[in-house]
């Protein structure tokens, strides 16, 4: 029976050329778009999230709902060597970060102050990446580094003072006067309006928060899984921290993500039902073409779901024959453009880089989706092929050997 | 005596619509084992309906056919085509091979539906290649041979299954005269020597000429019933 199967998919080379070919290309596109979709949001949560925020970070707990200074990390009672100690955990990247009303001459912005150790950063904030001019400041530094858009709302360049003016720990008042040592540029525009970045420790001094942080950014190990890694942070039990996933710390971005997502599969479900008539097609064409010779095995003794069973294992290796194609074909591609990812220009680069990300477009090379696609699209298949099974078992042999 | 092996009583096929057609009209018929019938007429008299419903191919309205003492009437679908696997033999005007396979593996291929061993299906299938003439074209495909050829290939696969009778709907239409005689030389001994009875149906006056009986149809009726 195998072997009548496989004769029969070779005798219309036509129809199972189409047949292969249209099960293959569906692979391609659904994979394609949504190696893109997924390969987008894949650059943008390594950028935005590994670059910058972290995968992973520490607070004192009730933080990240109420983010006072008065819930900061304490590192007399925090034991830092027991989180460093956790595998996986390649530093601990400390940060301060409050708001202040800034002043220059006459003119007053409260600013978002983030105190960092440039030594010890996520890339994202390796600030000789993101000056515009200028220099970065060291651990002793008093130098601080101002966004752009701050910059031009004062007036201000290199050299010129802000001074400082908030609330520290348990209320103490904050305030200081800072020299800037240069002038960057933040890819996120809401940022890049505020954003004053500061030697740790000054920050540390200014908000009375000595020995204390906000947060703890945990860099986790490159072969690390952050997840894995986020879990036996958890399960040491440390009391009063509380350590959180870039998932909980944004559920804003799984939220975009998801509806962007959906509108994925809305038109990748369109293509499947384009697929879906297509190889609809190529069925009724094959039992059409095959009415009388059905008629005749039917006539000379062969049993009709035995026939079905034929006809079913033809379609099922014309299907799957497209379907590994396809997974196979486009795999290359992924790679291509994973590492050479199509530059946005105009208008479209303009609106992207309005919400900080990247204007490129990226695949994942992840081969679940291929093998999800390449399973979707062969089920599809074997569904549509019910058709011929269903006309087999209604098949009339007398009106069948007529046609 | 000879053993009937098709008795057919009072069989009726009605074709409804705005005017019902009657194209088998109350036949009744016994054919018994060996013989060598022909049944004659006009297109449209109803001898290939008749051949269809001695195969079990088509219901009758009324009536029944008897096949070794087996009312082929009363079978399922699924009963009758596995009656008709193993009791009967069919050849076609258009020979119908299964054109992907080869000559062996058509005249093979019945048996293989019977699950017989492999080895008895190929010497089979080569017993009765032989038998038609068509020794060395074992493995060449239906495409590759004449049409007269094909129809032997055909004779073959009837007998594969070694049948009861071979039910042969005029199997000489697409022939040459030269074709035709082989043909039916074939036939005329594989009747003479395995007893093997035939049924045709036919307007070919060589078949008719062949025939040891030749049954006369018109308007679905039996007109003349004549042993030679």
């Amino acid at each position: 029976m195998l072997k009548l199967a496989w004769r029969n998919i070779w005798r219309n080379r036509g129809r199972s050329v189409i047949t292969i070919a249209a099960v293959m290309f569906c692979v391609i596109f659904a994979v394609v778009l949504r190696s893109f979709q997924v390969g987008v949001w894949e650059n943008m949560i390594h950028e935005i999230v590994g670059n910058n925020f972290g995968y992973l970070q520490i607070h004192e707990d009730g933080f990240w709902a109420d983010q006072s200074l008065d819930r900061t990390i304490d590192f007399n009672t925090v034991n830092v060597q027991e989180l460093l100690s956790v595998n996986g955990v390649d530093r601990l990247i400390p940060r301060m970060e409050s708001f202040s009303l800034l002043y220059h001459g006459s003119n007053t912005k409260g600013s978002l102050v983030m105190g960092i150790d440039p030594a010890l950063e996520l890339p994202g904030l390796q600030l000789d990446d993101i000056l515009l001019e200028g220099r970065s400041f060291s651990r002793d530094d008093s130098v601080i580094v101002v966004s752009e858009g701050l910059a031009n709302y004062f007036n201000v360049g290199l050299g010129d003072t802000l001074l400082f003016m908030g609330q520290g720990y348990h209320g103490a008042t904050a305030y200081g006067a800072f020299p800037i040592g240069g002038i960057a540029r933040m890819t996120n525009p809401e940022l890049n309006k505020q954003l004053v970045l500061m030697p740790f420790q000054k920050a540390q001094y200014m908000y009375n928060c000595t020995d204390r942080a906000t947060t703890l950014v945990v860099a986790v190990n490159k072969d690390s899984n952050y997840e894995t890694v986020g879990a036996a942070l958890k399960g040491l039990g440390a009391e009063g921290l509380e350590i959180l996933e870039w998932k909980e710390l944004f559920p804003e971005i799984i939220q975009t993500i998801e509806v962007d997502m959906a509108g994925g599969r809305i038109f990748v479900t369109i293509l499947y039902f384009i697929i879906s008539f297509v190889l609809l097609g190529t069925v009724i064409m094959m039992v059409a073409e095959r009415q009388r010779e059905f008629g005749i095995l039917i006539s000379i003794g062969m049993k009709k779901t035995k026939l079905a069973y034929v006809t079913l294992l033809e379609n099922i290796m014309l299907i799957m024959g497209g379907a590994i194609a396809g997974m196979a074909v486009v795999k290359p591609v992924q790679f291509y453009f994973k590492y050479h990812p199509i530059d946005l220009s105009g208008r479209m680069k303009e609106a992207i880089e309005q919400y900080n990300f990247e204007p490129k477009l990226y695949t994942t090379t992840s081969f679940i989706i291929n093998l999800n696609h390449g399973t979707i699209i062969f089920a599809i298949g074997v569904l549509v092929s019910l058709y011929a099974l269903v006309k087999i078992m209604k098949l009339n042999p007398i009106e069948s050997m007529r046609s | 005596m000879s053993k009937a092996v098709i008795e057919v009583r009072g069989l009726y096929k009605v074709y409804e619509g705005a005017v019902p057609v009657k194209a088998v009209n109350g036949i009744d018929l016994t054919i018994t084992e060996g013989e060598f019938t022909a049944l004659k007429g006009p297109s449209g008299c109803g001898k290939t309906t008749l051949l269809n419903l001695l195969g079990g191919l088509d219901q009758p309205t009324s009536g029944s056919i008897l096949i070794d003492g087996i009312d082929i009437t009363e079978l399922s679908d699924n009963e009758l085509i596995d009656f008709r696997l193993h009791n009967i033999g069919f050849v076609f005007q258009a020979y119908n091979l299964i054109p992907v396979l080869s000559a062996t593996e058509n005249v093979s291929f019945i048996m293989l539906l019977q699950d017989r061993p492999k080895e008895e299906r190929l010497a089979r299938a080569e017993q009765l290649l032989k038998a038609v003439g068509l020794s060395g074209k074992e493995n060449i495909r239906p495409g590759q041979l004449s049409g007269g050829q094909q129809q032997r290939v055909a004779v073959a696969r009837a007998l594969a299954s070694k049948p009861k009778f071979v039910l042969a709907d005029e199997p000489t239409a697409n022939l040459d005269s030269e074709s035709t005689s082989k043909l039916l030389d074939i036939m005329d001994e594989l009747n003479a020597q395995e007893n093997m009875t035939f049924v045709f149906a036919t307007h070919d006056d060589r078949v008719i000429a062949k025939a040891k009986r030749v049954v006369s149809i018109g308007d679905g009726k039996i007109i003349s019933d004549t042993a030679k």
